[in-house]
């Protein structure tokens, strides 16, 4: 039953997609619809710069994206990084922008030492244009507060 | 078994297609329409973009995000899609941007979220540090940071290990019966030398590693 109302919504939704797509062109169709054909890294890098340069980006929308970029096995360019600073300005969420540059750290992983270093490098006229603290400057290189433990938290 | 769609228009289609299955639709219409007089369909921005087809009780049944689950999330802002499309919060490094805020909105948050509106240079360390409190719980440096539960888990199997030996302590104690007097030094030396005297294995056995001119072995 599940399935039938799947298929069933999605016949139905298909004009509703069709009218979202006009918004969001580079991300949904050249995703969804290639099948087979490689992206070649450029046009990966393009198409999320795009993304996140969009004017009419909404925090529904980054989230999903930062989700996802944070998904693939890599580390964005800082093109990209310092897109998604500016998207997270136009959206006015200043928390976006920490959550997002510590995730980022994250993701450099064994090799922290040499990726952290350069991207912040390239994203510094950025952070300073915008007035974003790096995580570390927040004190967010180590622990701040601890969480209760969920078994001492009743009785 | 959830599909999120976005927007109010995707509700609207999803209710109208309902009639396609009979037997629920009854259902759906019904706790659709509840839904819809309980909210009315001009839902808040935010809210209407989670709809969800949640099964509730062994039927696929069409819920609003917000409405259902406000027992669950209270009034904390649902912003995103999460991890599973769900509204719930997770501090997870592969998804570092849950569904919902981490907190309700205060007046304190409120007043913050006006000044985030102006120039970021002009908020202080701390009213950064309110913000990112009031959208998430941990940073990352509290997500890893080590939790000592090392300790346990080494005195847990430390534990197993001396359960084990005093185990086998007491069964050899108290379970088996005694060892057979064959198992003794002197039954077997005498028993060796009766195989030799008897000539056991003469080609490849024992009698023919002996010498028995020399009465030694070879």
């Amino acid at each position: 039953m599940f399935r039938a109302v799947v298929s069933r919504a999605t016949s139905v939704l298909k004009p509703a997609a069709l009218v979202h797509s006009k918004r969001v062109p580079a991300v949904v169709s050249s995703v969804r619809y290639s099948h087979g054909k490689k992206e070649t890294d450029q046009e990966f890098d393009q198409r999320y710069e795009e993304y996140f340069n969009r004017r009419d980006i909404d925090g529904w929308e980054i989230r999903k994206a930062l989700n996802d970029l944070q998904g693939h096995d890599l580390v964005p360019e800082p093109k990209i990084v310092i897109a998604i600073l500016k998207a997270c300005r136009r959206l006015n969420d200043y928390s976006l922008t920490t959550r997002y540059l510590e995730a980022l750290k994250n993701k450099c992983g064994s090799h922290e030492k040499q990726i952290w270093p350069y991207i912040v490098q390239e994203i510094r006229p950025t952070l300073d244009e915008l007035g974003i603290s790096l995580p570390e400057e927040l004190g967010y290189y180590k622990p701040e507060l601890a969480l209760k433990s969920v078994y001492d938290m009743h009785g | 078994m959830v599909i999120i769609m976005k927007g109010i228009g995707a509700y609207r289609a999803l209710l109208t297609a309902q009639p396609l299955q009979r037997k629920m639709s009854q259902l759906l219409r019904l706790i659709a329409r509840s839904a819809v007089q309980r909210r009315g369909f001009c839902c808040s921005a935010t809210l209407s973009r989670q709809v969800a087809i949640e099964e509730v009780g062994g039927k696929d049944v069409a819920v609003e995000g917000a409405g259902v689950y406000e027992h669950k999330i209270g009034k904390r802002e649902i912003v995103g899609y999460g991890y599973n499309g769900l509204p719930n919060y997770m501090d997870r490094a592969d998804f570092p941007f849950p569904a919902i805020r981490f907190r309700e909105e205060t007046q304190e948050i409120k007043k913050l979220r006006e000044k985030e509106k102006g120039d970021w240079k002009k908020l202080t360390l701390e009213e950064k540090k309110a913000l990112y409190r009031a959208s998430f719980c941990q940073t990352f440096a509290e997500m890893h940071a080590p939790t000592g539960e090392w300790r346990t888990i080494v005195a847990g199997t430390l534990l197993g290990f001396s359960v084990a030996v005093w185990l086998v302590i007491y069964i050899k104690k108290f379970v088996y019966p005694p060892p057979p007097h064959t198992i003794t030094r002197e039954y077997q030396e005498k028993e060796l030398k009766r195989m030799i005297a008897q000539g056991q294995g003469p080609v490849e056995g024992i009698s023919s590693k002996y010498d028995y001119q020399k009465g030694d072995w070879k």
